[in-house]
């Protein structure tokens, strides 16, 4: 497939802080990646370069080919960027917003009211055209900051949180709509630090924490990086040390330890060792209050690879 | 071209959409100068009221004398207290109380005495010549029949019609007065001629201050720095925002000069010179709401700061009172202001007939205002919209 955006070495430093530090990515041709981090990891950081508004201290980013800088507005056109803000004009109606960003496009005429239609049509808000958008709803201002990001069918569409401080309806429509682009051909790096929504949405991801790419991969890939092991997290009162050395001599278990309330135990197979788990417990005595069965997935990389919770 | 278009549009559009802007860009611009024509132009007589003590020939006399003056609006008055509080409440500009019997009292050659009131912070001395003038017309006859009648045989009312027969037909001495230099407001001038300029400089450059709130908005929304991620350059983005502003200024500017033509009948001279001044004008306001725009970062700060600087600019430049009235020191002062410039423009052409060639200095100063500002503006701008 035809890479449309190649980010290669970026680093950022702002003063003594290191924002970005060696940022290296690729997104083909309907290819969704997705920028998996917390808050201030670094994500919008390395999109801000990726779109031009933000010149890397060193590192190279291009776009179908073209090389993007601040300073030249060559491959611009090529870029779709829904910024996490709601960067529309409130006192304009929807299809005003539109139009003055067609034409900032290079659209005209027909073919920018046409586009407009279109555009309108996708995100749902046709009949809402001819009103002001501070009279909109959460939900449908960011459909409308989405929608903009896609009105000159750019060949890389930047989403940055789009799904922030939205309902839930309006959340999935966000979401399945991405999925429509991404059958469409669009390249789309996509940045969240919703673990579901990368799981999703994403082709490949890149775990960012404190300005470095921690690992990058398909979701299977990462999650191999944590051995695919399934975790039960027992919430257990009594001797936790002795319980947590039976539950360590059956069949299945790889690894059991006692934690602060309980015990922790990873198997490669959750479901089938969990009543013979019971059992044990219940034979050297354990009252149990809780039992929690984790498969492997992206917060549990994260977790692993940064030591600490997605959200933290 | 297109985009530079599209952005400065797309600011006016967002102006005329505020039910607020409508109302302090257009109506109260208009309302201000309809109330300051109603109250300083026209014709004007001050008031003087006249209070007589009694029915008397003699004080007939002394207020008809008074009502002949053309430039005097007389009221009579009931009682002296309420000629007295009609004077310090400013109902009249000044009294006349005459007492009663004076006929009887100047037959008898006592001194007649007429009472006259002013407020001490108003027109008093000059209305006090007109009315002590009217009186002297009066009572001249009145003193120079007593003399006669006191050296011959005749009657005090025989040697008052001789006395007053002979006034008549005195030679007059007239005092000539020749005005020297120019008038500061010459006659020709309308009663909105000068109110009308002052509140169009006031506004445009008001509106354009307020306009960086807009800006302001603009950044804070993101929408600046996703015009930024277009195919857009900075410059264009700068320049779409600088015409915005402008153009803001100048369809206020044209409203006020259309408006007031069309109401009010205001000269505003040569058409090509106003339009000149209006566009310079406006240049130095799109560049000083652009440049608030880029400095400030919050739109409530900008708009409050706004409205001082532009209402103490005014002030200061000739917009509340005229320029004419200033002191020497005072007018160099205003002339530090690009609002004293561009009303000096406009009392060239609306008062002196001047031509474009006749405001190129003031038209000069304009321009150099705008593109200093226009280039601050600019250069902050830029700078705010590419930081991270």
């Amino acid at each position: 497939m035809t890479t449309v955006l190649a980010a290669e070495g970026l680093n950022k430093k702002f003063d003594d802080l290191v924002a970005v530090d060696g940022v290296s990515f690729e997104i083909a041709e309907g290819e969704t990646f997705g920028l998996l981090g917390p808050n201030g990891a670094g994500k919008t950081t390395s999109i801000s370069m990726v779109a031009g508004l933000l010149e890397p201290d060193s590192g190279t980013v291009h776009v179908a080919g073209t090389p993007i800088r601040t300073n030249s507005t060559d491959g611009r056109a090529e870029i779709g960027l829904v910024p996490q803000e709601l960067a529309i004009y409130p006192d304009l109606t929807g299809a005003e917003n539109l139009r003055f960003f067609g034409r900032l496009y290079g659209m005209r005429g027909e073919e920018l009211e046409k586009r407009v239609a279109e555009v309108l049509e996708v995100i749902g808000l046709t009949d809402r055209k001819d009103d002001l958008t501070r009279e909109y709803s959460g939900g449908m201002q960011r459909r409308l900051n989405n929608g903009i990001g896609l009105l000159h069918r750019p060949r890389l569409l930047i989403l940055d949180e789009p799904t922030v401080g939205v309902d839930p309806q309006s959340r999935n429509a966000i979401l399945e709509s991405v999925e429509e682009l991404s059958g469409q051909g669009i390249a789309i790096l996509f940045t969240t630090h919703y673990m579901e929504e990368a799981e999703r949405l994403c082709d490949r991801v890149a775990i960012i924490d404190q300005g470095v790419i921690q690992a990058e991969g398909t979701r299977r890939e990462l999650v191999s990086l944590v051995g695919k092991k399934d975790r039960i997290s027992v919430t257990a009162g009594g001797d936790l040390t002795g319980i947590a050395r039976a539950a360590a001599g059956l069949s299945g278990v790889t690894e059991a330890s006692a934690s602060d309330h309980g015990i922790e135990v990873l198997t490669s197979d959750a479901a089938t060792l969990l009543p013979s788990l019971m059992s044990c417990f219940s034979s050297v005595g354990a009252s149990i209050t809780g039992v929690q069965i984790f498969e492997p997935n992206l917060e549990a990389v994260f977790l692993h690879l940064t030591g600490k919770a997605l959200r933290d | 071209m297109s985009k530079i278009l599209a952005i400065a549009s797309s600011n006016v559009r967002r102006l005329l959409r505020e039910r607020s802007n409508i109302f302090f860009v257009f109506i109260f611009p208009i309302a201000l100068i309809l109330l300051i024509g109603a109250q300083f132009g026209g014709d004007f007589a001050p008031g003087v009221g006249v209070f007589r003590a009694d029915d008397d020939p003699l004080a007939d006399a002394i207020t008809e004398e008074i009502q002949s003056e053309n430039s005097l609006a007389v009221t009579g008055f009931e009682s002296s207290d309420e000629l007295t509080e009609a004077v310090e409440r400013g109902t009249v500009q000044a009294g006349v109380a005459i007492p009663a019997g004076v006929s009887g009292l100047a037959e008898a050659g006592t001194q007649v005495e007429v009472e006259f009131l002013a407020r001490p912070d108003g027109a008093g001395p000059q209305l006090q010549s007109i009315v002590s003038a009217a009186v002297a017309r009066v009572m001249t006859p009145v003193a120079a029949a007593q003399f006669g009648a006191e050296k011959t045989e005749s009657s005090f009312d025989e040697a008052l019609t001789v006395a007053r027969s002979q006034t008549a037909m005195a030679p007059g001495l007239e005092v000539e007065t020749t005005a020297v230099g120019d008038a500061l407001f010459p006659s020709t001038l309308g009663r909105f001629d000068l109110g009308a300029a002052q509140q169009l400089v006031l506004f445009t450059f008001l509106t354009a201050l307020a306009g960086s709130a807009a800006l302001i908005l603009t950044r804070k929304l993101g929408v600046s720095r996703r015009m930024l991620s277009t195919p857009t350059s900075t410059g264009t983005i700068v320049s779409g925002e600088g015409a915005g502003r402008w153009a803001v200024a100048m369809v206020q500017g044209l409203y006020i000069i259309a408006v007031t033509y069309l109401l009010f009948r205001v000269d505003w001279g040569d058409p090509l010179g106003a339009l000149l001044i209006l566009v310079a004008f406006s240049a130095v306001g799109a560049g000083a709401g652009m440049l608030m725009g880029a400095v400030f970062s919050n739109d409530q700060q900008a708009g409050g700061i706004g409205v001082v600087v532009s209402l103490g600019l005014a002030a200061l430049g000739g917009c509340m009172l005229p320029i004419e009235l200033f002191s020497p020191t005072m007018t160099r002062v205003a002339h530090l202001t690009p609002h004293a410039w561009a009303l000096d423009g406009f009392a060239e052409l609306v008062r002196r007939d001047g031509t474009v060639a006749d405001i190129l200095p003031e038209l000069g100063v304009l321009t150099v205002y705008a593109a200093v500002l226009l280039v601050l503006a600019g250069w902050r701008l830029r700078q705010v919209l590419t930081r991270p």
